[in-house]
């Protein structure tokens, strides 16, 4: 089988823009949660999000739209779009990845995914259409809120004509793109994939739905930074964030090839449907666990094997336990393995997280070090035998490190990484 | 070396009917499904006409309470995977739920239950949205109910590439059942988008036709005088299943999946590259798969949405692909019929290119009485035709320049 590395790596999330510079404030305990505008809050539950921060709240990392698209092209994407471009041309950089020749735009794959889409751009249309009728729609609302449009949008730009993809399975779905992405170099449709995530969806009829369905963190509006505490017992719901996440994959014969640098080694991938409820997964966790194994046998390697462990850890009760659950059936009690809950600090970017926390789990493993959980005071003692990395990140060698993702709908996706040392 | 993949079930909810009989008996008497809109008053938009589904109740499929809490495009998904399932005579059981995995796609989901509580938050406040907003909304919950209704613990995704969406659920799932990782998938894709701003936002795009007056005849593929497409909705569900797998428990095999070629134009938002290039190697690579020569193929069942540009770029991309042998091969397009169901679009085509497989019988493209020189080709005209033929081709294509193409055969043992 043919082999995949990660060879290149892009963020925008509310930690900032920039691969370097996000890792270095996770590292450091730095939140990117912070109070939500009013005009999106108001009459909310949870006034709290984790925003991008634009140029002028972040002269250092900040995010700045006309660096992307000039202004006539921004009127035809929705905002998620902006941020997938963004992150895709941090990750493309990196890879120093610019087919010129058509076999090698055919042989790049595009697979970028999100939650809800152009959800900012159907509230817009909606009102319009309320307020001023149907004739006065903007030609673009259709184009701008198609969720594969992150992926057309790339693959438009940078002439990536091989396999083309939106996976669209809530928050697992970034996770699934770069579980897809590699199969399509194993089966040899695609030398090169470019995948990842893309969300922003900070809108008050998204915030107001996931806070209906009593999702959302509710009791920490006063004290944002301390909302997203992932296993801890006091957590009552996660904290919405956007943000894009993109990674480039790469046969690892050819990233060899054209001299590009392999960061970590993709070697194992599994998913399941838990086939069980709508939005929680079952107490046992045994989806999720399922998941992780599949992942453990592509990879041909035990569980004891692994040494760090990304959570998908949103902070909702029902959730962590689930997953603290399938971690003890996969690892057992009281194994070695250091698990870290990066939302913690980053707040849930939904369709993006997967492909976010896969980028944190990558540079873990290439700094040897384990980031922390944020605000775990008091553990949930359901993670009794499980080494939870709290308050600190923590030096320590990682060969193996596995990453989760967990969706509506009863999705679950693993995904593990080697180190690469060439 | 790769595992074989067949059909062993079908399933749709169409405009023409809510079962795979009742489409096929439409298809047979080559009707329009298209009507004046019923789903809301769109006596303001310039569109005012679509395929629907009519007499649908979704508490026939699934508990009451349940179904109140999803959406239009989830009950589609559901009655679709309940009607293949039941043809594929497949039982779900704790011992095979891990092998069976549902990959149904979606354009682009709950955009009725979106305004409706975009409206109720405006008016009444964000505290009055319905905690199922979320579920309702999102498309990969279409996949997910269906998983949770039959019991079906394997691989679940959900692509969307707006048009190309279920075919590339159907390819997917190929490639999954072919490396081993699943025995059945239930793939194929849903959609109900007939409400005002997806009617509104698709004639701002000026992608539909406006026959507002002679609704039946608005969709016009091929045909010269042809102005755009005409939204459909439905839902489309295959049983993929690995072949010593339906082997072993004796199940009926429906046909082949031989080839899925899937390319990207990366070219314009919302326009196919005009040289069709696109197209053509997603058609290649179809017929690469399958091990077939173009003049092989027996028919070819078109994206054909009845706009002016994607039936000219298809038709070249078409002759690129056949060249002399296009005269000669049957090609038609279903949308003429069930107007074009987007994200559910290649699986019902699909399902119709396997019905008309079994039977000897070649769909008809309706509404085609002026011929377009630049759509020369033997678009089955008005009549569906009797010819036996063992294998086809059925193309989908979506706005960001997905392009797909799948490829079944008759079985062979």
């Amino acid at each position: 089988m043919r082999r995949v590395v990660i060879t290149g790596m892009g963020i925008v999330s509310p930690l900032g823009c920039g691969v370097d510079v996000v890792w270095q404030r996770l590292l450091a305990g730095q939140s990117g949660i912070g109070p939500l505008p009013e005009q999106i809050s108001a009459g909310l539950t949870s006034t709290i999000g984790g925003v991008v921060p634009s140029l002028a709240a972040d002269p250092v990392a900040g995010f700045e739209p006309s660096a992307i698209a000039n202004s006539k092209e921004l009127r035809k994407m929705d905002r998620f779009i902006v941020l997938g471009l963004a992150a895709a041309a941090e990750a493309l950089q990196q890879a120093q990845w610019q087919p010129e020749t058509e076999d090698a735009q055919e042989r790049t794959a595009t697979l970028i995914a999100s939650c809800v889409g152009g959800f900012s751009t159907i509230t817009q249309a909606v009102r319009t259409l309320d307020s001023k009728g149907p004739q006065r729609l903007s030609p673009f609302t259709v184009p701008a809120f198609l969720i594969n449009l992150a992926a057309g949008h790339i693959s438009i730009r940078y002439g990536f004509r091989g396999p083309i993809a939106a996976p669209v399975t809530a928050c697992a779905a970034s996770l699934q793109a770069i579980g897809d992405g590699a199969r399509l170099i194993h089966s040899g449709e695609a030398d090169v994939a470019v995948c990842g995530g893309t969300e922003a969806a900070l809108d008050p009829v998204s915030l107001g739905g996931f806070a209906a369905a009593r999702a959302l963190a509710t009791e920490f509006n006063a004290n944002p930074t301390s909302a997203s505490r992932p296993f801890d017992q006091a957590r009552d719901g996660f904290v919405m964030s956007e943000g894009a996440g993109v990674l480039v994959l790469e046969d690892l014969e050819h990233a060899l090839a054209r001299g590009a640098t392999p960061l970590v080694e993709v070697v194992g991938y599994g998913t399941t449907a838990d086939a069980y409820h709508i939005t929680s997964g079952p107490e046992d966790g045994s989806g999720a666990a399922r998941a992780m194994r599949l992942a453990l046998r592509q990879a041909q390697i035990s569980p004891e094997q692994i040494q760090h462990l990304n959570a998908h850890a949103t902070s909702t009760q029902v959730g962590d336990r689930g997953e603290l659950a399938a971690i003890k059936h996969v690892f057992g009690e009281n194994s070695r393995l250091a698990v870290s809950a990066t939302k913690s600090s980053t707040g849930h970017l939904l369709g993006a997280a997967g492909a976010v926390e896969a980028i944190f789990t990558a540079l873990a493993i290439r700094d040897q070090i384990a980031p922390a959980t944020l605000n775990l005071e008091n553990p949930d003692p359901a993670s009794e035998g499980i080494d939870l990395v709290a308050k600190e990140p923590r030096p320590m060698p990682i060969e193996y490190a596995l990453s989760n993702g967990f969706g509506f709908g009863g999705v679950n996706a693993s995904v593990i990484f080697k180190r690469w040392q060439g | 070396m790769n595992r074989r993949v067949v059909v062993t079930g079908l399933g749709t909810i169409s405009p023409l009917g809510l079962d795979v009989p009742s489409l096929w008996e439409g298809i047979v008497q080559a009707r329009s499904a298209v009507r004046r809109i019923t789903q809301f008053d769109p006596t303001n938009f310039s569109a005012q006409i679509a395929a629907e589904v009519h007499g649908f109740d979704a508490a026939n499929y699934m508990d009451k309470k349940e179904a109140r809490r999803n959406s239009r495009f989830v009950h589609f998904a559901v009655a679709a995977a309940k009607e293949a399932l039941r043809s594929a005579d497949l039982t779900i059981t704790d011992e095979n739920a891990d092998d069976v995995g549902v990959i149904i796609g979606c354009g682009v989901g709950g955009l009725d239950n979106f305004t409706t509580y975009l409206r109720v938050m405006d008016t009444k406040g964000p505290d009055r949205i319905t905690p199922f907003l979320i579920p309702m909304m999102i498309v990969d919950m279409a996949g997910g109910v269906v998983a949770i209704e039959i019991g079906a613990r394997g691989p679940n995704f959900c692509p969307v590439s707006a048009c190309a969406t279920s075919g590339n659920a159907i390819g997917e799932a190929w490639h999954v059942i072919r490396r081993g990782e699943a025995k059945v998938i239930l793939a194929g894709g849903t959609e109900a988008a007939i409400t005002e701003i997806g009617i509104g936002a698709f004639a701002s795009a000026r992608a539909l036709s406006t026959r507002n007056d002679d609704p039946a005849t608005a969709s016009r593929p091929f045909d010269k005088d042809r102005d755009g497409f005409v939204m459909g909705e439905g839902s489309g569900v295959l049983v993929l299943e690995d072949y010593e797998h339906a082997v072993s428990r004796g199940a009926t095999i429906l046909a082949e999946l031989v080839g899925y070629g899937v390319s990207t134009d990366a070219y314009h938002i919302t326009m196919p590259a005009e040289d069709g290039s696109g197209a053509v190697k997603a058609m290649r690579m179809a017929l690469r798969h399958a091990g077939l020569e173009p003049h092989e193929l027996g028919y070819l069942n078109a994206h054909g949405t009845s706009t002016p540009v994607n039936d000219r770029t298809e038709t070249l991309a078409i002759k690129k692909v056949f060249g002399d042998y296009t005269a000669k091969l049957p090609i038609s397009s279903n949308k003429s019929q069930i107007g074009h169901t987007l994200g559910a679009g290649g699986a019902i085509e699909a399902v119709i290119g396997i019905r008309a497989m079994q039977e000897g019988l070649i769909p008809a493209t309706i509404n085609y009485h002026t011929p377009d020189p630049e759509c020369e080709i033997d678009c089955v005209p008005n009549t569906p035709r009797q010819a036996q033929f063992s294998s086809f081709m059925s193309n989908s294509f979506g706005f960001g320049g997905h392009n797909v193409s799948l490829l079944f055969k008759a079985f062979e043992a």
